[in-house]
C-alpha cells in the first residue's frame, strides 16, 4: 500500500505539469489579453503596447509557458496584472482563510443535517418523514444555488434582518470572540446556500447506503445473533455506511477549494472562486494558472484519498 | 431509539441556529470596544452612539492600488478621492478653480504656469505640503520607469517640457515641473498648453513616503496599499479595511478646509442585486458611481420616502460604430495604425446607407424602454456638459423610417428578389455583421433589438453572439469582417477634446473612420495660439460635431443618465455634474 | 455551475441479485420494470415529466408568440390575456419563452447524460475491466480532466467560437464531466472482476467483449442508471448557474436558466413573480421528476434496499 501510495504521489507532478501547458495553452488561445480590458481615450494605446513588452506578453507562448514554469517551480507565481504592486501569493493566501471558512462550513451543515436525516430515512423507508426529506433532498438539487441565495439574502437579511448577506465580517478591527461571532454570523446564509445542495446528495446517499448495509446478510447475520438494534444499526451498519460518506468528502476537497464561485459572489464573500472567475474575465494569467495548480493538487489529493480509503473499505479492489 | 436520538441531532442543529440567530440581534449595534494600539482605528471600530457614520456601496471590490500614479479602476478612485487631492479643481461648469493651489499665472505665450500653494496643509502623517511634492508627483509620472511598473498617465506629463529626454532616461534632470520655493511651483511646456490646467489637475503624492522608493517599487511599496500608511491631502484618512468588502475612511481632524462633520466614511461592496433592498433598510446611505442604481430600479428607489436621488447625464455614450475601413493583415500583425493603408469597407461606403440607418433606429423608444426613460438621446460626441457642445446645429437624425427607406433606395440599395431585404446596387445579396460585447445588461439587451430595427429598414443583419468583453476588444482591433459593433465609452472631465477616440490615426477609433478634414479640425481646437479663445475652439468643435454627424463613424445611440441616491439624514451634499463625492467635509448626518 | 455536479450513487452494487433473478428466469429488466412500476411518485413523476416535455414539444401550437420577438412598447408587463405570464425586459412574451425555453433546457440536460454516459461508461469499462497498465493509464487522463478547471475551458470556448450552439454547449459540459462517471464505473468493474461467475466466463474462454456486455453491464446498470437521471437534473440547474455567470446559453435563445437568471434582483423578486416563479418552478419539477425517477430506478434494479 505504501509503495502504492508513493507512485500516485509521484504520478501528481507529471500530471500537474500535463495541466498547467493545457491551461496555458488555452488561455493563450483565448483572445484578450490583461490590457485588453483597459480601454481609455486619454490613455495613448502604446502605454499599453509597452506594458506588454515589459511584461513579456509579446513573447512566443512557449517562451512564456517556461518563464512561467521556472518561476513556478521555484516557488514565485508571478505578480498579478489586475492586482497591481500584489504578488499572486499575497493575493492567495489572503483568500483562502475565507473559502476553507465557508467550505468547512457548509460541509459541517451538510453533514450535521444529512447523516442523521439519511439513517432516519433509510431506517423508515417510505413514511412521511422520508417523504419529507426525499421531497427536501430533491428541491434542494433543483434550486439552481444563485436563485437560493438570493431568496435567502431577501428572507433573511433584508425582510427579516437576522443575518447579514453581504461580506465575511461586520467591520474591520474585530478580535477574539467578536471576530468568532461576527465570522459565524456572516457564514449562515452563504454557508447554507453552498450546503444546500451538497446536503440533498448527502442525505440521498446516505439513505441508500444505509438501505443497502442493512440489506446485507451480515446485517441479518447479526439480527440473527440477537444482538440489539442498537449495536447493529451503530457497530455495524454506520460503520459500513459512513465510510463510502467520507471517501466522498475525499473527491469534494477540490469542489470545496474553488467550487464557490456562485455563492461567494453573490454574498460578496472574498474567496478563492470569486478571485478565479475575476481572474478568467482579466486574463489575469498568472493568477488563473496559480489557483488551476493549487486546485488541481487538492482534487488529485482528494482523489488519492478517496482512492486509498476505497481499498480499505472493499478489500476485493486491489491495487498492483 | 434511533428516533429519538436523530431527533435530538436535529435539535441541536436547531439549536445552532438559535445561538446564530441570537447573535444576529447584536449585530447591527454593537458596542464593544476593542484594544487596538492607534486610536483612530479605536474611534471607528467602536461606533459609539452619536458617531457619525455614513456607509456607502460599489458592487465591486478595488482592487487594492490607493496610489493615485498607478490605480486603474473606478473602485479605487472611490477611495482615492477621498484622500487625496488635487492643486486645481472643477466647478460645477466644469472650469478650473484653486485648490491646493491658491493661485496661479502664466506667461504670455502659455508655455508656464505658477501655481502658488496654499501654505496651511499638512499630509496626514503631520508632514507640511510644499512644491517638492509636486514636482515629486510629476517627476515620478514622467521617469522612464513609470509605465514598466505599471503606470498608466503619461498623458499629464507628456506635453511638459522634457518629458522625451527625461522618461527615454537620456537625461536624469526634469525641466518640466520647477519648484521656484516652498509654495512655488512652475510648470514648464514644450510648446503653447491649451490644456495646462488640465495637466496640472492631478493628485499629489507625498515625496517625503515615496522620494527614496524606486518607481518600480512605487506599486507594491506599503504606502500604496495599505491603510494607515495610505497618506494624503484630503479630508479623510484611509485607516482601515476588510480586503474585497469594506474599507474605511476616517476624518483628519487637521483638515485645512476645515474638519469634516463625519467621522466616518464606509465603503461597503455590496452585490448589485442586493443594493436596492440595503438602501431601503438603510444599511447602507449612499450608492454613486460607479454602480449607481439600475434605471428599472427607479420607481422602487423613488417610492423610498428617507431616499433622495440625483440624476445627472453621464460623461459618455452608447454607440453603434459602423466600420468605415480595415487595417491590413500587415498592419495589425505589425500593430501599426496607418491610415494610408486601410481597405475600405464596401459595405459602409455609401453615407447615406450610415445615415438611412442612423434615421431607422429609434433611439427614443431604446432610452424609454430599455433604461426606463433615465437616457439623454446624443448626436454630439462631445459631454453635453461642455460649452463647447453644439446640440442643435449637426444633424439630429430623429426616427423616420421613411426617410431612412428612402435614403436608402436613393443609394442604390433595392430588394430585387423579394425577400424583404435589400440587395447591393449591383444586385448582389447585401448583409451586415453586427457584433456586440457581454458585460452591460442594457448593452446586451439592446443588441437584438438594434438588429431588428435594422431589418425593419431592410437591410439584413446577421448579429453575432455576444464576447466576452476582453475577447471582443482584442477582436474589434484586429477583425476584418464586421461591419457594425456596439461600445460604450466614458468621457474624460478634464477637457472637451475628443482626439483619442475619433481620429484617424487614434487606436479608439474602432471604425478607422479616416477623414482628413475632421482631424484637422481636432487639431486646430487645441492649436495655439488661437485655442486660448474658449470661443473660438467652440467654433472649431461645432463643425467637427456637424461633420461627425454627416459622416457618422458612429451613431451614438444614448447617454445613460448616472442615478445616485442617498439616504436624507445625509446633509451637505453637493455633487458635481460627474461625481456625488464632493466636498465630503461638508457631509453631515442628522438623526 | 453548482458546488457539485453530481455524486455517484451506489458505487458498489449489490452483486448476488443477478444470480438469483437468472435462477427465476425472467430478464432482470422485467423484473426492475415491474417493481418500478409499484414505486407510485416515480410512476407519477413519469407522467408528469411527460406533461412537461409534451408541451415543450408542442410549443407551437400553446402559443403564438416568437420567443424572441421583442417588443419595446411591452416591457416587463405583468400578465394579461395577451401574455399569460407578462413579458420580460425586452418585451418578449414569458410564456412562449417557456415553452421553448424548456426545449432547449431539457435537449440541453438529456444530450449531454447521452455525451457524458458514452464517454464514462466506455472509459470506466475498460478501466475496471483490463485494471492493472490501461487502468492506470485511463485513470491517470481521467484525473487531468478531472482537475482541469471547467470554467476556464468554457471560457476559451465561448471566445474564440463565433456562434456557441446547444451542441457546444453540451460537448463542453461532457468534455468535463465524465471523469466522474469514469471514476464510478471503474470502481463497479473493478469490484466485479473478482467474482465468481466472471472468473467462470473467462475460464470458460467467453471474449471480453461478451463478458463485459452479458455480466459487466448488466451489473452495473444500476448505478449507471441513476447516475444519468442525476447527470440530467443537474445539467438542467448547471446550465442556469452557467447562464448567471455569463457563461450560458446567450440571449435571446430561450432557456429556463438564462430566464431565470435574467430576472434576478430584488425589485423582480418582489413585484414581477410571474417572470420567476414559472422557469423556477419548471426547473424544479423536472428536475424532481428526474431524480423521482432515478430513485425509483434504483430502487428497481437494487432490490435489497426496497425492503420494507
Amino acid at each position: 500500500m505504501t509503495k502504492y501510495i508513493i507512485r500516485r504521489l509521484l504520478v501528481f507532478f507529471p500530471m500537474l505539469f500535463a495541466l498547467t501547458i493545457i491551461v496555458f495553452t488555452l488561455l493563450k488561445l483565448a483572445p484578450g489579453d490583461p490590457y485588453s480590458q483597459m480601454m481609455d481615450p486619454q490613455i495613448d494605446a502604446s502605454v499599453f503596447e509597452e506594458q506588454r513588452k515589459a511584461r513579456g506578453l509579446d513573447d512566443p507562448i512557449p517562451v512564456q509557458y517556461f518563464r512561467w514554469l521556472t518561476d513556478a517551480i521555484q516557488g514565485d507565481f508571478g505578480d498579478s496584472f489586475r492586482y497591481k504592486g500584489r504578488t499572486v501569493a499575497e493575493l492567495i493566501w489572503d483568500r483562502i482563510p475565507n473559502t476553507l471558512y465557508l467550505g468547512v462550513f457548509s460541509v459541517f451543515i451538510t453533514l450535521i443535517v444529512a447523516i442523521p436525516i439519511g439513517i432516519y430515512s433509510a431506517r423508515n423507508p417510505y413514511s412521511p418523514l422520508d417523504y419529507a426529506a426525499t421531497g427536501f433532498g430533491f428541491f434542494g438539487l433543483a434550486v439552481p444555488n444563485f436563485f437560493f441565495g438570493l431568496a435567502v439574502i431577501y428572507i433573511f437579511a433584508i425582510k427579516l434582518g437576522w443575518f447579514p448577506s453581504q461580506g465575511s465580517i461586520s467591520k474591520p478591527g474585530l478580535e477574539g470572540f467578536e471576530l468568532l461571532k461576527a465570522r459565524l454570523h456572516h457564514l449562515v446564509l452563504p454557508g447554507l446556500t453552498l450546503g444546500l445542495a451538497s446536503t440533498a446528495s448527502y442525505m440521498r446517499y446516505m439513505r441508500s447506503e444505509v438501505l443497502s448495509v442493512l440489506g446485507s446478510d451480515y446485517i441479518r447475520t447479526a439480527r440473527a445473533k440477537g444482538l440489539t438494534e442498537r449495536t447493529v444499526l451503530y457497530k455495524h451498519t454506520l460503520r459500513n455506511a459512513l465510510i463510502p460518506i467520507i471517501t466522498l468528502l475525499g473527491f469534494e476537497i477540490g469542489v470545496l477549494l474553488g467550487g464557490a464561485v456562485i455563492t461567494e459572489g453573490v454574498f460578496k464573500y472574498p474567496g478563492i472562486g470569486t478571485l478565479f472567475l475575476e481572474s478568467i474575465g482579466n486574463r489575469d494569467y498568472p493568477v488563473i494558472m496559480a489557483i488551476t495548480l493549487m486546485l488541481g493538487f487538492f482534487t488529485l489529493l482528494g482523489n488519492l484519498i478517496a482512492d486509498i480509503l476505497y481499498a480499505i473499505v472493499d478489500p476485493r479492489i486491489r491495487y498492483d | 431509539m434511533l428516533k429519538k436520538k436523530s431527533w435530538l441531532l436535529f435539535l441541536s442543529f436547531l439549536f445552532t441556529f438559535g445561538i446564530l440567530a441570537a447573535c444576529s440581534g447584536g449585530g447591527g449595534e454593537e458596542t464593544t470596544s476593542e484594544e487596538t494600539e492607534e486610536e483612530t482605528t479605536t474611534e471607528e471600530e467602536t461606533q459609539e452612539p452619536g458617531e457619525k457614520v455614513v456607509v456607502g456601496a460599489m458592487d465591486t471590490a478595488p482592487t487594492g492600488q490607493f496610489n493615485p500614479l498607478f490605480y486603474t479602476e473606478a473602485y479605487e478612485s472611490n477611495i482615492i478621492s477621498f484622500v487625496y487631492e488635487t492643486l486645481v479643481s472643477q466647478n460645477e461648469n466644469l472650469e478650473y478653480e484653486p485648490w491646493l493651489a491658491e493661485s496661479w499665472e502664466h506667461n504670455e505665450d502659455h508655455t508656464v504656469y505658477t501655481f502658488h500653494l496654499r501654505q496651511d496643509v499638512t499630509w496626514h502623517d503631520g508632514e507640511p505640503f510644499t512644491a517638492d511634492d509636486v514636482v515629486f508627483t510629476y517627476k515620478t509620472l514622467a521617469s522612464p520607469d513609470y509605465v514598466a511598473a505599471g503606470g498608466v498617465r503619461t498623458y499629464v506629463v507628456q506635453r511638459l517640457l522634457g518629458f522625451e529626454e527625461f522618461s527615454s532616461g537620456e537625461t536624469d534632470e526634469f525641466k518640466g515641473v520647477v519648484a521656484v520655493d516652498d509654495y512655488t511651483v512652475e510648470f514648464h511646456f514644450t510648446e503653447p498648453n491649451v490644456i495646462a490646467l488640465a495637466d496640472a489637475a492631478f493628485y499629489i503624492v507625498p515625496e517625503h513616503v515615496f522620494a527614496d522608493v524606486p518607481v518600480a517599487e512605487i506599486p507594491e511599496h506599503e504606502a500604496s496599499l495599505m491603510p494607515e500608511k495610505v497618506i494624503g491631502t484630503g479630508p479623510f484618512k484611509f485607516t482601515d479595511m476588510v480586503e474585497g468588502e469594506q474599507y474605511v475612511l476616517t476624518k483628519n481632524e487637521d483638515y485645512w478646509a476645515g474638519a469634516p462633520n463625519l467621522d466616518s466614511v464606509v465603503w461597503k461592496v455590496v452585490s448589485g442585486q442586493v443594493i436596492l433592498g440595503q438602501l431601503e433598510s438603510g444599511e447602507i446611505d449612499f450608492v454613486a458611481d460607479p454602480t449607481g442604481f439600475d434605471p428599472a430600479d427607479y420607481e422602487q428607489v423613488a417610492a423610498m420616502e428617507h431616499v433622495e436621488i440625483i440624476e445627472e447625464p453621464d460623461f459618455g455614450y452608447q454607440i453603434l460604430g459602423f466600420v468605415h475601413n480595415f487595417r491590413t493583415e500587415e498592419d495589425i500583425e505589425a500593430g501599426v495604425i496607418n491610415p494610408d493603408n486601410f481597405v475600405p469597407n464596401p459595405d459602409l461606403q455609401d453615407k447615406r446607407v450610415r445615415q438611412a440607418i442612423a434615421y431607422a433606429i429609434d433611439r427614443e423608444a431604446l432610452i424609454e424602454a430599455l433604461l426606463h426613460g433615465h437616457g439623454t438621446v446624443m448626436n454630439s460626441p462631445i459631454a453635453p456638459q461642455w460649452w463647447v457642445f453644439d446640440g442643435d446645429t449637426p444633424e439630429q437624425y430623429e426616427y423616420d423610417l421613411d426617410k431612412a427607406k428612402a435614403l436608402l433606395e436613393e443609394a442604390g440599395y433595392k430588394d430585387v428578389d423579394g425577400d424583404g431585404f435589400v440587395e447591393t446596387p449591383e444586385g448582389e445579396p447585401y448583409e451586415l455583421t453586427m457584433a456586440y460585447p457581454l458585460g452591460i445588461e442594457v448593452r446586451e439587451r439592446s443588441a437584438p433589438i438594434i438588429q431588428g430595427m435594422i431589418e425593419e429598414l431592410g437591410i439584413k443583419v446577421n448579429l453575432l453572439q455576444p464576447l466576452e468583453f476582453a475577447a471582443y476588444s482584442d477582436q474589434l482591433e484586429k477583425n476584418t469582417e464586421w461591419d457594425l459593433y456596439l461600445l460604450g465609452w466614458s468621457l474624460g472631465t478634464t477637457d472637451p477634446d475628443p482626439s483619442g477616440l475619433w481620429t484617424a490615426t487614434d487606436a479608439y477609433n474602432y471604425g478607422r473612420w479616416n477623414h482628413p478634414e475632421a482631424d484637422a479640425l481636432v487639431k486646430q481646437a487645441i492649436t495655439p495660439p488661437e485655442a486660448f479663445d474658449r470661443d473660438f475652439r467652440a467654433e472649431v468643435y461645432k463643425d467637427w460635431q456637424v461633420m461627425f454627424q454627416d459622416e457618422l463613424p458612429a451613431l451614438i445611440l444614448y447617454a445613460r443618465n448616472s442615478l445616485w441616491a442617498y439616504n436624507k439624514r445625509m446633509t451637505g451634499i453637493d455633487h458635481m455634474p460627474w461625481s456625488f463625492l464632493n466636498d465630503p467635509h461638508k457631509w453631515d448626518v442628522t438623526e | 455551475m453548482q458546488s457539485q455536479t453530481q455524486l455517484p450513487v451506489n458505487p458498489e452494487p449489490n452483486i448476488e441479485k443477478t444470480s438469483t433473478q437468472e435462477e427465476r428466469g425472467i430478464s432482470p429488466f422485467r423484473l426492475a420494470f415491474r417493481r418500478f412500476l409499484k414505486n407510485k411518485a416515480a410512476v407519477v413523476s413519469v407522467f408528469v415529466l411527460f406533461l412537461i416535455i409534451l408541451s415543450c414539444i408542442l410549443a407551437p401550437l400553446l402559443t403564438d408568440h416568437d420567443p424572441i420577438q421583442y417588443d419595446l412598447t411591452k416591457i416587463e408587463q405583468g400578465p394579461s390575456s395577451e401574455h399569460p405570464l407578462g413579458t420580460d425586459s425586452s418585451g418578449r412574451d414569458n410564456f412562449s419563452r417557456l415553452l421553448y425555453g424548456g426545449r432547449i433546457s431539457i435537449i440541453i440536460g438529456f444530450s449531454a447524460m447521452l455525451f457524458t454516459l458514452v464517454i464514462g461508461v466506455t472509459l470506466g469499462a475498460i478501466a475496471g475491466y483490463y485494471g492493472g497498465k490501461v487502468d492506470n493509464i485511463i485513470m491517470r487522463i481521467t484525473d487531468v480532466f478531472m482537475i482541469l478547471p471547467f470554467l476556464v475551458l468554457v471560457l476559451v470556448i465561448v471566445a474564440i467560437l463565433e456562434k456557441v450552439t446547444v451542441g457546444i454547449f453540451v460537448t463542453v459540459i461532457a468534455l468535463t464531466s465524465w471523469p466522474s462517471l469514469t471514476r464510478i464505473v471503474r470502481g463497479t468493474f473493478l469490484s466485479l472482476r473478482e467474482r465468481e461467475f466472471v472468473l467462470g466466463a473467462k475460464a470458460i474462454g467467453c471474449s471480453d467483449f461478451r463478458i463485459i456486455f452479458r455480466h459487466f453491464i448488466p451489473n452495473a446498470i444500476g448505478p449507471i442508471v441513476v447516475n444519468a437521471t442525476l447527470m440530467v437534473a443537474s445539467y438542467i440547474v448547471a446550465e442556469s448557474g452557467l447562464s448567471f455567470l455569463g457563461f450560458g446559453v446567450p440571449q435571446p435563445t430561450p432557456t429556463w436558466g438564462n430566464m431565470l437568471s435574467e430576472a434576478l434582483n430584488i425589485r423582480i423578486m418582489q413585484y414581477h413573480p410571474e417572470a420567476w416563479i414559472p422557469p423556477g418552478l419548471m426547473i424544479l419539477l423536472t428536475v424532481l421528476c428526474i431524480n423521482f425517477i432515478g430513485d425509483g430506478l434504483r430502487d428497481a434494479f437494487d432490490p435489497k434496499s426496497n425492503k420494507r
